[in-house]
């Protein structure tokens, strides 16, 4: 069989086996770094390799697909693997204290490569290995200061959590292997459409399993109490990776899941997902506004930024998932940017709390400049990255509100608005601290350069997607269309 | 002789230049002041240059000059559209004026001086944006790119209550302007299936506009209008002005009324009427009396104001309401009258709040019961603020005059007398600036506070403020050199009336 589809996978596993070797040879938190860098390069290379010359083969058996490389999982292996670079980047120095730095970016490679399998999976098998690859390895991540309080705290709640949730969506997936006789995606949905006596009760059983389940990992209302808790007690990188990556992959698990395999029976489900967009959006934007954490502000408003993208689940239509895929795009460089400016500032013994900001802006202008464009970015303020794919995806509930029967979807796209210039607030009172208020000191900080480097790398995304949305947009359409291809 | 030069583009990219080059720079405040200075003087001759370039012998109802469009994100229908007809170029003009004296005036601010001049040219930038661009999207992002220099400059270098006024601003207009952007986005999905293509332009959409359904115009209509007079401001959605002009530094708030006011009304014109002339004609009652409620609510405002500055702000209110007056009798007249008004209220206005401005700075505060008697200490800060008043409140050769006496003279042709009410506003508008003068400059000299050491206008405070009086003199006496600008784009504008008419 032709094994090129898991090569750019393949690659980060080998480096994730490697390090370990690494460090026992150079005993330096910035040499394993360096090296991961090396592997995720490498892969970024392969598939961009991919998408210039072709994608490989799908894998799988004789008359059913298991992995599939296509433009989808390429957009996303790229996302999860720029989202890994700047979060190894700014850990080389974030652990450079600490033990067990090996297995730490061990697991960070371990994890995405987690993510890029569940971008590429065509059943529901491969669907689950990848969650497991990347939930284990993350509960180790979020547990990785074990002596810090908090951080143990974090780790057992995950842990609990995260099997809870494994476990509910595993379920489901046999409920719905049980109906229909295949665990692949596309098979799942023809056999399902093929029911004539409309949809088995195990299947709504199982629909909600998998709601719940996907839910906990995306942090949707109501499954979202773990990750305030989580991402404050995390390492800051592995908060980052958290909201950017693992998050995202529970979007990518609902959009296989929902949009390919159980779309035959969107009516069903639709009215619920636009509810719990709606909740989630709204309950992460008040919640936020009464955060004094800045991890856990940026936390509510991962679940709010959850809630955007969920939209699509409940529009359902190309176009919205184009602007889903675009915004977990945007939103993981300008939260991922924020999450590694909080990680920096740590570092050099800022608090985390949001009025330890104050007067930022003269400690470290350059910092804080960056701080307030990605809180732009995340407001929707245009020309930013983050304020294109709002764009696009509030417009296309408003698209898909003028299909007969759906014009209620128009308030997903008014919710959406209306939580925009909620979140607004709280994001400015950080801006507000920076800027205006005069801090107790006005000591210089001083950032080492590799955060510095992953910082930029976000800035620089979120700004040039912001000037020049073009060819991201057309890229994130083409990787829409493929899960819908009759269209 | 711009054949070639994308003059229009050059005078977005100046500003933006030079706000990077004010940051990066600018560490020596000197520095930074001149930079800023140098740029937006560039800005301004270009905006001059422009504007004496414009050709004013196009035929009537004739298209955009200095057009300039290319494709910016093809899938969605967004280009880059820039182009200028009289009635935004006396707003770029404007916007290059008011941003240049803005910074000359601000000579003093010691205070992050390389922040302030940025953020004063990105301000620039994102006005003069507002008024060169013809598409809906990049209309869009110019209008919000206003809002955050303006957030910061009143958060910064605001008066004592300025978190509140400044994230109060932010907000309000924010909302505004999603309402805005969801009509922009029902504009765009309706008008796309009868265009055949995507498309975000302003004259595409509107070419296809009156053809929509009619409940559908309204809804659009209406969420425009809204994002548009909660800019101007209109009662009832006035209140952020206030709190944000009384903590804003005196630059910010000439900026704010000398401009961004005026972007609420330019929105008007040329999106709601351009694009639904016949709804704006079914609506125009119900526009007139927004407007005639907003002259005399802002009139009787001013009266009950004790401080000089809160009592220009309201004054600003009552002065747009007559430039939404102008708009809604839907005729040529009243329309340019409209636009006058823009143009001169932008002029006046900034005297006004640059006088507020410098007694705040001279004898410490702009309370009006603790002033009087100051006219023979400080003689030059005095007439200008008496000639700034008499603009303002109409005073015939002074560019005011022209401007409201046309607007009452096309809502007297478009409804008889029913012009008594507004005109009724031109006395109570007398009485509190006439007042307010007589108890601030006039009569006893005040012992409440200290009056030995108080010291009249410094060069860069004398300097523009002359020139905006020799322009109000100049287009007062001669209002001809503004209205052959504004006619002949006005019958452009109500292109879509003719087939009703």
């Amino acid at each position: 069989m032709d094994y090129s589809a898991l090569y750019p996978v393949l690659i980060m596993v080998a480096f994730a086996v490697v390090l370990p070797a690494v460090h026992l040879a150079a005993k330096s938190s910035r040499a394993v770094a360096g090296v991961s860098v090396v592997g995720i390069v490498a892969s970024m290379g392969l598939v961009i390799y991919y998408m210039m010359n072709g994608y490989p083969p799908a894998m799988g058996g004789e008359n059913t697909t298991l992995l599939q490389f296509d433009v989808f999982a390429a957009l996303f292996a790229l996302v999860f693997l720029s989202v890994a670079l700047y979060v190894v980047l700014t850990s080389a120095r974030y652990v450079e204290k600490d033990r067990h730095q090996a297995e730490y970016f061990s697991l960070i490679m371990l994890a995405t490569s987690g993510m890029m399998l569940v971008a590429m999976a065509t059943d529901l098998i491969t669907l689950y290995v990848g969650l497991e690859v990347t939930s284990i390895s993350s509960f180790a991540l979020v547990a990785f200061r074990k002596k810090d309080k908090r951080g143990a705290e974090a780790s057992v709640k995950y842990l609990v959590i995260g099997g809870m949730s494994s476990a509910l969506s595993l379920y489901g997936i046999s409920l719905l292997f049980g109906i229909a006789g295949t665990t692949n995606l596309a098979g799942l949905n023809t056999a399902l459409a093929a029911m004539s006596t409309g949809l088995d009760p195990a299947a709504f059983l199982a629909i909600a399993l998998l709601i719940a389940g996907f839910g906990f990992k995306i942090a949707i209302v109501p499954f979202h109490s773990w990750a305030p808790d989580v991402y404050e007690g995390a390492p800051t990188p592995i908060s980052g990776l958290l909201a950017a990556g693992s998050k995202k992959m529970g979007l990518v698990l609902m959009f296989k899941v929902f949009l390919v395999g159980l779309i035959a029976f969107k009516a069903d489900w639709q009215v619920v997902a636009a509810i719990i967009a709606i909740l989630t959006m709204t309950i992460g934007n008040v919640v936020a506004l009464q955060q004094t954490n800045m991890k856990r502000m940026l936390a509510y408003s991962s679940i709010a930024q959850a809630g955007y993208m969920f939209i699509a689940i409940a529009v359902a239509s190309s176009f919205a998932v184009e602007g889903s895929i675009f915004h977990i795009i945007t939103h993981a460089f300008m939260k991922g940017g924020a999450f590694m400016i909080v990680a920096a500032l740590t570092y050099v013994a800022l608090g985390e709390n949001i009025s330890d900001y104050k007067g930022l802006g003269r400690r470290a202008p350059l910092i804080a400049l960056s701080m307030a464009i990605f809180l732009f970015a995340l407001a929707g303020i245009p020309p930013l990255s983050g304020f294109w794919s709002k764009v696009i995806l509030f417009s296309s509930a408003i698209d898909a509100s003028q299909v007969a029967g759906q014009g209620w979807m128009v308030w997903l796209a008014i919710a959406g608005i209306l939580n925009s210039a909620l979140s607004l607030y709280y994001y400015v009172r950080v801006i507000k601290y920076m800027f205006v208020d005069e801090g107790t000191t006005k000591e210089k900080l001083k950032i080492p350069l590799s955060m510095c480097l992953a910082i930029g790398i976000c800035i620089v995304a979120t700004i040039v997607i912001g000037v020049w949305p073009d060819p991201v947009i057309n890229v994130c359409e083409q990787a829409a269309r493929t899960l819908f291809p009759a269209i | 002789m711009f054949e070639n030069i994308p003059i229009l583009s050059l005078l977005l990219i100046f500003p933006f230049i030079g706000a990077l080059a004010t940051f990066g720079l600018g560490k020596n405040p000197k520095v930074a002041k001149y930079l800023a200075l140098v740029f937006s003087g560039i800005t301004l001759v270009l905006a001059t240059l422009l504007l004496t370039n414009f050709s004013l012998s196009a035929p009537l109802g004739s298209s955009f000059q200095f057009e300039e469009k290319y494709q910016w994100v093809p899938i969605l229908g967004i280009s880059y559209h820039l182009g200028v007809d009289g009635i935004s170029i006396l707003m770029v003009f404007l916007s290059a004026l008011l941003v240049f004296l803005a910074i000359l005036f601000s000579w003093d601010v010691e205070d992050r001086t390389r922040s302030y001049m940025g953020l004063m040219l990105l301000l620039d930038l994102g006005v003069l944006g507002v008024f060169t661009s013809l598409d809906y999207f990049l209309f869009y992002i110019f209008w919000e790119v206003v809002l955050i220099p303006m957030y910061f400059l009143i958060a910064i270098w605001g008066g004592p209550n300025r978190a509140y006024a400044s994230i109060k601003f932010f907000i309000y207009t924010h909302v505004a302007s999603l309402v805005m952007l969801l009509g922009i986005f029902a504009l765009y999905f309706t008008a796309s299936p009868l265009l055949g293509h995507p498309s975000f332009d302003m004259i595409d959409i509107a070419s296809v506009a009156g053809s929509f359904g009619h409940y559908i115009q309204v809804i659009i209509y209406a969420a425009l209008f809204f994002g548009f007079i909660v800019k101007m401001p209109m009662v009832p959605f006035h209140t952020w002005l206030p709190d944000a002009h009384v903590q804003a530094p005196t630059a910010g708030s000439v900026l704010l009324a000398g401009l961004l006011l005026k972007m609420g009304s330019y929105g008007i014109i040329r999106i709601c009427v351009f694009t639904f002339p016949n709804i704006t004609l079914e609506g125009q009652v119900l526009i007139a009396a927004i407007g005639v409620v907003s002259i005399i609510y802002g009139a009787f405002a001013c009266l009950a104001q004790t401080d000089l500055k809160k009592m220009v702000a309201y004054s600003s209110i009552s002065h747009m309401g007559i430039v939404l007056l102008g708009i809604a009798t839907m005729t040529d007249l009243g329309m340019a009258a409209a636009v006058f008004q823009m143009f001169a209220h932008g002029l006046i206005t900034a005297v006004l709040f640059m006088t507020c401005g410098m007694f705040q700075h001279k004898a410490g505060t702009r309370e009006i019961p603790m002033l009087g008697g100051l006219a023979p200490k400080i003689p030059v800060l005095s007439s200008v603020m008496m000639i700034g008043f008499m603009a303002s409140l109409g005073l015939p050769g002074l560019v005011g005059f022209m401007a409201e006496f046309s607007v009452l003279t096309a809502t007297y042709f478009e409804w008889g007398l029913w012009v008594l009410i507004p005109i009724a506003s031109v006395a109570l508008t007398a009485a509190y600036y006439l007042w307010a003068m007589q108890r601030s400059i006039f009569g006893n000299l005040t012992t409440k506070i200290d009056t030995e050491h108080i010291h009249d206008a410094y060069w860069f405070e004398t300097v523009p403020l002359a020139v905006l009086i020799g322009l109000i003199a100049l287009f007062g006496i001669y209002p001809r050199l503004i209205m052959d600008v504004i006619v002949p784009s006005i019958p452009r504008i109500l292109t879509g009336l003719a087939g009703v008419i």
